[in-house]
């Protein structure tokens, strides 16, 4: 940075010494600050510079943050629509979150290997997320303690990116996601048809590309496939606010029928939720409400059931075919969301969106995906680039 | 008007639609069908695309080229509690996109007048910089002409510092070797002045130019015009926007460009671009706890904004004039990383509209006049230098 004072210091508050010393120390936590210049760096710190300067900022212990991190009260905290000036802003708590770390870091109190242990960095969003835990103990025990094929993980070039597009993503995945293809395929074979297959995995993990080429490949075997994407048995997101995924967010009752009567064979009317105004089109008690259309389904050998929600519970799993987790870490869906759903959808504020993913990676990820890891069928984890399977499905493999 | 069928399957339309764009905008090559129909989506209108009626041509360029239609464009218009996308904004791109899927419109005649903008999906009226008299007052022609690497840039939807830096490596070289070829020439102190659009590169060419001038031991200062402006509030309540001395605290500026020539140390106002307020009252007071900005003097002084040379006022201060020109589809995917990515200054609508408005207005009112007086165009996109007939001959050849 010798010899290049930025022009624009003066209308700029964060020191310059702070900045500089920041910006080192942030490229081993994430490769993508190299490609930024001092310039962008500072415009972004910019928003987070504390009114009484970094000096202000109290910094915590490690084991209190850690602790903080791990409980579910620190993320049912974050408020997702806090409004200044007319504008939403960032929650108070993720502010106090980076800028700790961010002084932190200078100031020699946390190490890289620390904060990259339990945090990683958001470029574009310009805060530190925590890291989420997938795979508990008891889900690596499930799946047989090893992953059942191994990749080499190519998400790796996504490292130095701030979004990521579906191509690019899908060119990443090619390898996995063809095996695992393959799989299915095999265990269809073994198990016949019709079937239910759930693919749930969070946000942006790349459900709908993976079910679009799974219905491709059935498709061209002459099989009868369809899909059912379980956001459309979402209630109005006002009333699912807050809530643990399960029953209480969704149509269930409909939904339940409507899984037995495709499995009978028969066509099926459910409802059609509307992403953009977040509302659905049936009411609470399931009642088509007027002026709104139904989606139509027909029957099919092979029915992919898309989306999000605990397949394992008792009212339905003996329905389920195959029970599939496809995951993809946060860092990356972080980013392809930011390409998909702030830039192309323009369906959220971006001080929301931050808001929103900070505060929902935990509670998904220990509401909905880490049982379902423990008791589903295989997961496809494809940033490690890993599949995983319970031993039962791998012996039956196997013996084919 | 008849339309063919295509228009009433929005999936059809959609797939009709994405083909044609590529060859439009390269930048749609990048996206998956999916993401397209996403972006898409937004613009769907409520009643189908057969409901959209298409103007002529010849009413669409009579609109694209009125200022009043760009006057019109509302900035902060809300439904609910989000800003929304103007009106305007919406239908013209609705009516390109049919004209486009049914052929009435010609996809060269579509390039010729606007360019479109991926992230921001909509498409955007091409402003001509170089208008007849600014290509007589310059020449005709270029002074240096070099290869043209923003192209580049085409397939990107935004852009960061360190890529239009490269880009830009060879006209920006030479045009500082020839500004100082020119203050050899001219002597020192000098006030140098350099207009240009938002996010056109002033900032990094002052900070390049002020690390050469360092080499060679000479002294440099730099002074932002923005930091002069008055507060928003007020230049948005009488409407005036954010050109001409209105929109700026004139009497200060002239002071201290007079001051600063003469080899005065200057103390400025200073402007906060995030509450966007001045340091100082509207008759030049400083505010109480307000903190100016104190500027040495020095043998170079460079002004850079929008406008620094359109006061007739300050015109003799001024010893060389340059106007520093990025095009407008690249200066938005400028702004979309910096102010939107990494600053988070606007919301994203706000943005879409502002820039849609303002591109044109300032054109207008700042850059194409500055052009028409100014000593050299840089065209960085273009990848070339201009100058005066004048101008040329003092730089011979370099």
């Amino acid at each position: 940075m010798k010899g290049y004072p930025m022009i624009g210091t003066n209308r700029l508050h964060s020191p310059l010494a702070f900045s500089e010393i920041l910006f080192q120390r942030m490229i081993p936590i994430n490769a993508g600050i190299r490609k930024l210049a001092f310039y962008e760096f500072r415009y972004a710190l910019e928003n987070l510079y504390p009114k009484e300067g970094w000096d202000s900022i109290v910094i915590e212990k490690q084991n209190i943050i850690e602790r903080a991190i791990s409980s579910r009260k620190f993320f049912e905290s974050i408020l997702l629509k806090p409004i200044e000036k007319d504008r939403i802003v960032l929650d108070k708590t993720i502010t106090k979150l980076t800028r700790m770390l961010f002084a932190g870091l200078v100031n020699g109190e946390y190490s890289a290997a620390w904060v990259n242990k339990f945090f990683y960095f958001d470029i574009r969003g310009f805060i530190f997320l925590p890291r989420t835990v997938y795979f508990t103990e008891a889900g690596v025990t499930h799946l047989g303690s090893k992953p059942h094929r191994c990749f080499k993980p190519q998400q790796t070039r996504f490292d130095t990116e701030q979004e990521i597009g579906y191509l690019e993503f899908a060119e990443a995945n090619k390898e996995i996601d063809q095996a695992f293809i393959e799989l299915i395929k095999q265990l269809i074979e073994i198990r016949g048809t019709p079937t239910l297959i759930t693919l749930a995995g969070p946000t942006a993990a790349g459900k709908t590309e993976i079910t679009e080429r799974l219905l491709g490949v059935f498709g061209h075997l002459g099989q009868r496939t369809t899909t059912i994407e379980m956001d459309n048995f979402l209630l109005d997101r006002e009333f699912r606010d807050g809530k643990p995924m399960g029953q209480g967010t969704i149509h269930f009752e409909l939904f339940k029928q409507s899984l037995q009567d495709i499995l009978h064979g028969e066509k099926i009317t459910i409802p059609c939720y509307d992403t953009i105004l977040a509302t659905s089109s049936h009411d609470l008690e399931g009642n088509l409400i007027p002026g709104c259309t139904p989606l139509q389904v027909e029957p099919a050998d092979i029915i992919f059931l898309e989306g999000n929600f605990p397949f394992h519970i008792q009212e339905i799993s003996n329905l389920i075919g195959i029970n599939v987790v496809y995951l993809t870490d946060d860092p990356i869906r972080l980013k392809r969301k930011w390409r998909r759903d702030v830039d192309y959808r323009k369906s959220i504020d971006p001080a929301h969106f931050r808001n929103r993913f900070f505060a929902t990676q935990f509670m998904r990820a220990e509401d909905v995906y880490r049982p379902q890891i423990e008791h589903c069928d295989i997961v496809v984890d494809t940033s490690a680039a890993e599949i995983w399977m319970t031993p039962e499905v791998a012996r039956q493999l196997d013996k084919k | 008007m008849s339309m063919p069928n295509n228009l009433s399957v929005p999936l059809v339309f959609s797939e009709v639609l994405f083909e044609k764009m590529k060859l439009l905008s390269a930048g749609i090559l990048d996206l998956e069908l999916y993401e397209f129909r996403y972006c898409l989506a937004e613009l769907i209108p409520e009643d189908g695309w057969d409901s959209i009626v298409l103007d002529s041509i010849e009413a669409i360029e009579t609109r694209i080229n009125d200022l009043s239609f760009y006057e019109n464009i509302q900035i902060k218009s809300r439904e609910g509690n989000r800003i929304i996308l103007d009106p305007e904004i919406i239908r013209l791109t609705r009516m390109l996109f049919v004209g486009l899927v049914t052929g009435i419109y010609q996809q060269d005649w579509i390039a010729e007048h606007f360019y479109f903008d991926v992230r921001g999906f909509i498409f955007l009226h091409r402003t001509i910089y170089f208008t007849e008299k600014a290509l007589e007052h310059l020449g005709g022609r270029p002074f240096r002409q070099f290869e043209q690497k923003q192209k580049r840039f085409e397939f990107l939807q935004d852009i960061g510092y360190k890529a239009f830096r490269e880009a830009n490596a060879e006209v920006d070289q030479c045009f500082i070797q020839s500004v100082m070829k020119i203050i050899a020439a001219r002597g020192t102190p000098i006030l140098l002045a350099i207009a240009g659009a938002t996010a056109a590169g002033k900032t990094e060419i002052v900070e390049r130019m002020t690390a050469a001038f360092h080499d060679v031991s000479q002294s440099v200062t730099s002074i932002e015009l923005d930091n002069f402006f008055t507060d928003r509030e007020y230049r948005e309540a009488r409407g005036i926007d954010s050109q001409g001395k209105d929109a700026i605290h004139f009497n200060l500026l002239l002071q201290s460009l007079e001051d600063i020539t003469k080899g005065k140390k200057i103390s400025i106002p200073r402007y906060d671009t995030i509450d966007a307020t001045s340091s100082h009252d509207l008759d030049g007071r400083l505010k109480p706890g307000g903190i100016p900005i104190e500027i040495e003097p020095a043998d170079i002084i460079l002004i850079e904004g929008n406008f620094p040379f359109l006061i007739r006022e300050t015109l003799h201060l001024i010893g060389i004039k340059v106007v520093y020109l990025t095009d407008d589809p690249v200066r938005m995917k400028r702004k979309w990383k910096r102010d939107i990515d990494f600053r988070k200054k606007y919301d994203p609508n706000y943005f879409r509209n502002r820039y849609f408005k303002d591109q044109f207005i300032m054109a207008q009112f700042a850059y194409i006049p500055q052009m028409e007086v100014c000593d050299m165009v840089v065209d960085t996109t273009g990848a070339a230098l201009w100058t005066t007939h004048e101008t040329a001959n003092i730089l011979g050849e370099i």
